[in-house]
């Protein structure tokens, strides 16, 4: 052992700053946040400096989880935010990869112009967020917005579509989907050039129709790419905090997880950073879990990552 | 089981002149017959096969298949198979699956699929690895589940492009006698591009020489060899390529260093006829042979080289000497026997081993005007 680390000291000396930078940044925190969901810590009981008040927050044991998993209304309705979510996430990923395999598909045929196309359908990811969510909020303002106007023109009926209603949760979701298909599109793109041009002429000689190329050739050639873009996507909407909050603000028909995280740790009476925290650790685990499953199924389609 | 027919065919890349990949091709290719394409790289001999496949448009002329024209018919309904350079087996199907899946697309049950797929591999000897992805097989084995996969089909035709460019050289002459042999045991007419001169000879019924998208010549191999139609077709047949030199004529026949090969009297009289001061005379390495200092009366007949290279293969080596013609230094190579090669430096005197095996070819169009 002695001879070990005399041999290999200069090693752990390379390794320390990146180990000492992640227990900051990562390990402390996160260790700091799940001792708070075992507290009853909130504005008022927190350490002031300014008020030069110590902290009195308590030990209260799992009283947290006790109250969020029972689906109370007062602590967010779990269960029901947690349905929204799944409905979100999923909702989001499934369109954004099929718009954008879609458009990839177009993009990828020889056509005329395609440079200029693939710049366009590159360009809402370009813009700000925060420029895009205000332009389509515009868009969908119920008396002045250009999708009323039209409608009205049509005669068709106007609904409020940021209202206190699902239909706001459709809402946002229309925005996120296509802020996402950009990413979805230029990345599947990048898959289906990677494919070899010669399995689809084999497949062409072997007498494939289109649809069956398209099922026997671009999608299994495409698996490795889809299987890490929708993990991804997943993740990252599952946390997707500021297209629903930005578009939607505090609306209840558009609250998810994180959402509601946010929401308990920056208003409301009182500032509550224990159930905040408890949200915090639940989204983290059930993101563990979910990634657990889908490595799982994927090495089973002998996907290797 | 079909004949296969190019009628005139071209196909003409756009671009700036376009490229006439393939020029006017006129080829037969009879029933149960293996046809090889050769020719160097970018003369066209992938591109005139994809035509055939279907998967390059047939910008002009027709191509008809058993009889029946398929120049606008989409590959799936031509019943051709066809094995890719790189294989291109599905990665993601298994080497059954692989080897399968046109009989599944075609809706055939799933108990003829497994009986005619086990089958073609016995033929093959890939009973073993049915169940592996071509990932975990070496390039030797990928190549015969290419061929199984063509074989299962049972196609009128099989074409090949390069199926054994990927391969090691003691395995691909192996490869080669085996895939001659299933052939000759199939009786599937076979259309083999290979830009191998050697793979074109011994594998071929009949060989088809392309150039710059032109057919120079389609003849049986040893026609090839023995009667090339031009002076491209002598210089890439055969290895080491034949000694061309455009050398000066006089009245009896071709003038080298001193000596006069005489030529036969038909070419004579057709060089005569174009009113030719010289001519592009070649003669293979194997015909050339090396004169002992004991023959004086081949003296007149033999010209002198001065040895400046030596390759020794064992059993035959090759001597490069340079020689004079007209008034520049020429290089010829000559095969000789391996067990007493001449040395570096040294000077040597040549002769013609047999004057019917001189051939002669117009200076400029490169036709062959002996007989
Ligand atoms: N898609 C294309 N567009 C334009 N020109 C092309 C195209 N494909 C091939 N060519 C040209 O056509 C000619 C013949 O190409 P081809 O691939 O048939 O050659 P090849 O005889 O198979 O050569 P190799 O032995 O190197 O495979 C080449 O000059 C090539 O540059
Ligand atoms: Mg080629």
């Amino acid at each position: 052992m002695r001879a070990f680390l005399v041999r290999h000291w200069y090693a752990y000396a390379m390794v320390l700053p990146v180990v000492i930078v992640v227990g900051v940044l990562v390990l402390f925190p996160l260790a700091q946040g799940i001792y708070f969901t075992l507290t009853n810590i909130n504005e008022a009981n927190i350490a002031n400096p300014v008020l030069d008040r110590p902290a009195s927050y308590e030990f209260v044991g799992l009283q947290n989880y006790l109250h969020v998993l029972s689906g109370s209304e007062s602590y967010g309705a779990f269960w029901s935010t947690l349905v929204r979510t799944l409905i979100w996430t999923f909702g989001c990923v499934f369109f954004h990869y099929v718009v954008g395999l879609g458009l990839a598909l177009l993009i990828n045929r020889p056509v005329r112009m395609r440079g200029l196309y693939r710049v366009l359908l590159i360009l809402p990811w370009a813009v700000p967020p925060f420029i895009s969510v205000f332009a389509w909020r515009y868009l969908f303002n119920s008396q002045y917005g250009i999708l009323n106007q039209g409608l009205a023109t049509l005669g068709l009926p106007t609904p409020v579509w940021l209202g206190q209603s699902d239909l706001a949760l459709f809402s946002v979701m229309v925005i996120n989907i296509w802020l996402g298909v950009p990413f979805m599109m230029v990345t599947l793109l990048g898959g289906l050039q990677s494919i070899p041009h010669e399995l689809y002429e084999a497949a062409e000689m072997d007498g494939a129709s289109p649809w069956q190329r398209f099922r026997n050739v671009t999608l299994p050639g495409l698996r490795s790419v889809s299987s890490t873009v929708i993990l991804l996507g997943v993740i990252w909407t599952f946390n997707l905090f500021h297209v629903i909050y930005l578009t939607a603000g505090q609306n209840p028909h558009t609250r998810i997880l994180v959402t509601y995280a946010f929401e308990r740790f920056f208003s409301g009476a009182t500032r509550d950073y224990a159930v905040a925290s408890t949200y915090g650790v639940l989204i983290l685990s059930l993101l563990l879990v979910f990634v657990m499953f889908y490595r799982r199924a994927m090495r089973r389609q002998g996907e290797v990552w | 089981m079909a004949e296969v027919a190019y009628v005139n065919a071209s196909r003409v890349f756009p671009g700036n002149p376009p490229v006439r990949a393939v020029d006017n091709l006129e080829l037969a290719v009879a029933d149960g017959e293996f046809l090889v394409l050769v020719g160097p790289s970018g003369s066209g001999k992938s591109t005139a096969l994809r035509m055939l496949a279907g998967l390059e448009d047939v910008d002009e002329g027709t191509i008809s298949i058993g009889g029946r024209d398929v120049t606008n018919v989409p590959p799936k309904g031509r019943d051709i198979a066809m094995v890719f350079q790189s294989y291109a087996l599905y990665p993601h199907m298994t080497v059954a699956e692989n080897m399968g899946f046109a009989l599944k697309l075609r809706g055939v049950p799933r108990t003829r699929i497994k009986e005619k797929v086990g089958e073609a591999a016995r033929m093959l000897d890939l009973e073993k690895f049915l169940d592996r992805k071509p990932k975990a097989l070496s390039g030797g084995q990928r190549q015969r589940v290419a061929m199984g996969r063509a074989i299962v089909r049972e196609p009128s035709v099989f074409l090949m492009d390069e199926p054994l460019s990927n391969l090691d050289a003691k395995l691909r002459v192996e490869t080669r006698a085996n895939i001659a042999a299933l052939q000759q045991r199939l009786g599937t007419t076979t259309i083999y591009v290979t830009h191998d001169q050697v793979e074109a000879m011994t594998m071929g019924h009949r060989v088809a020489v392309l150039k710059d998208g032109v057919l120079q010549q389609c003849a049986s191999p040893r026609e090839l060899y023995e009667r090339p139609a031009n002076a491209f077709v002598a210089g890439f047949i055969g290895s080491p390529a034949m000694n061309l030199k455009t050398v000066p004529l006089t009245g009896e026949g071709a003038q080298l260093d001193g000596v006069v090969v005489p030529l036969p009297r038909e070419v004579l009289d057709a060089v005569a006829a174009e009113r030719l001061t010289e001519i592009t005379f070649g003669v293979r390495p194997e015909s050339l042979r090396l004169v002992g200092a004991d023959e004086g009366d081949a003296v007149g007949r033999a010209f002198e080289l001065t040895v400046e290279l030596v390759e020794e293969l064992g059993a035959d080596a090759y001597v490069y000497g340079s020689a004079r013609v007209g008034d520049r230094p020429e290089r010829f190579i000559v095969r000789v026997d391996g067990r007493t090669p001449p040395a570096f430096g040294q000077r040597v005197r040549v002769a013609v081993r047999d004057l019917d095996e001189v051939h002669v070819f117009h200076p400029e169009t490169g036709e062959r005007l002996s007989g």
